[in-house]
């Protein structure tokens, strides 16, 4: 019974901690879409991105807006994800769709940065990192799928 | 599914409920109602064990494969 309390306080702390992550990206993400311009200003000096051109900044921005929509679709599905766990609903249809949803979101932005690279080489770097994700979540999705399997088993076994 | 649970018979032979084996077998309603309505995919050997106590038959008497069913 204590074993079960502690259990039970550790899973919801893990979930608030995972709530937490979830809006400090959220926050970065806005605030990275409301100041574009200070954040296209300091990575440009930097140099991380090479030698840069006045037309540079617009495919710089372009591809940061167009990896904000999967972002925002991402960060929205994890918190309902998080939301239906926090909740008892773990291994259900809708959260094996919500997983699915996330890995898309990821090969997405995969893709805009890999677009991109040809002009910022190190943007391949978040290619291969968005990529990785996406593929990870993947498996953990077919693993639910699995364990919803499982489940149903154990749902009609008397 | 192939195999048949024939929990009604027993039921109306021993005069017994549905709402009083399962408090006797000690499962809920509703996994009683999965086991009469066919809708069971496997059965423990502890139910299995606790309804042919209560019900004092085999398990071939509520048991049943039925091969047509199969096809």
């Amino acid at each position: 019974m204590i074993h079960n309390q502690a259990s039970t306080t550790g899973v919801h702390r893990s979930i608030l901690l995972s709530q937490g992550l979830l809006a400090l990206f959220t926050a970065a993400v806005v605030f990275l879409d409301i100041r574009c311009q200070w954040f296209w200003g300091w990575i440009s000096r930097s140099g991380i991105l090479g030698t840069v051109n006045g037309t540079d900044k617009y495919l710089f921005l372009g591809c940061l807006f167009g990896c904000s929509i999967p972002a925002y679709v991402l960060l929205y599905s994890m918190h309902i994800l998080l939301k239906r766990v926090q909740q008892g609903s773990v291994f259900t249809p809708e959260n094996v769709r919500l997983l699915g949803i996330v890995s898309l979101c990821c090969f997405l932005a995969a893709l805009l940065c890999l677009a991109s690279s040809w002009r910022f080489p190190v943007l391949l770097v978040v290619t291969v990192a968005a990529g990785f994700v996406g593929l990870i979540v993947r498996i953990v999705k077919n693993v639910f799928q699995q364990a919803l399997r499982m489940k149903d088993e154990l749902d009609f076994t008397v | 599914m192939a195999i048949i649970v024939n929990l009604d018979v027993m039921m109306a032979k021993r005069k017994i409920s549905a709402g009083e084996l399962a408090e006797r077998i000690g499962i809920t309603p509703a996994n009683l109602s999965i086991l009469k309505n066919q809708k069971a995919k496997a059965i423990r050997f502890s139910t299995l064990e606790q309804i042919c106590k209560v019900l004092d038959c085999q398990p071939g008497d509520i048991l049943e494969y039925a091969e047509e069913a199969e096809k």
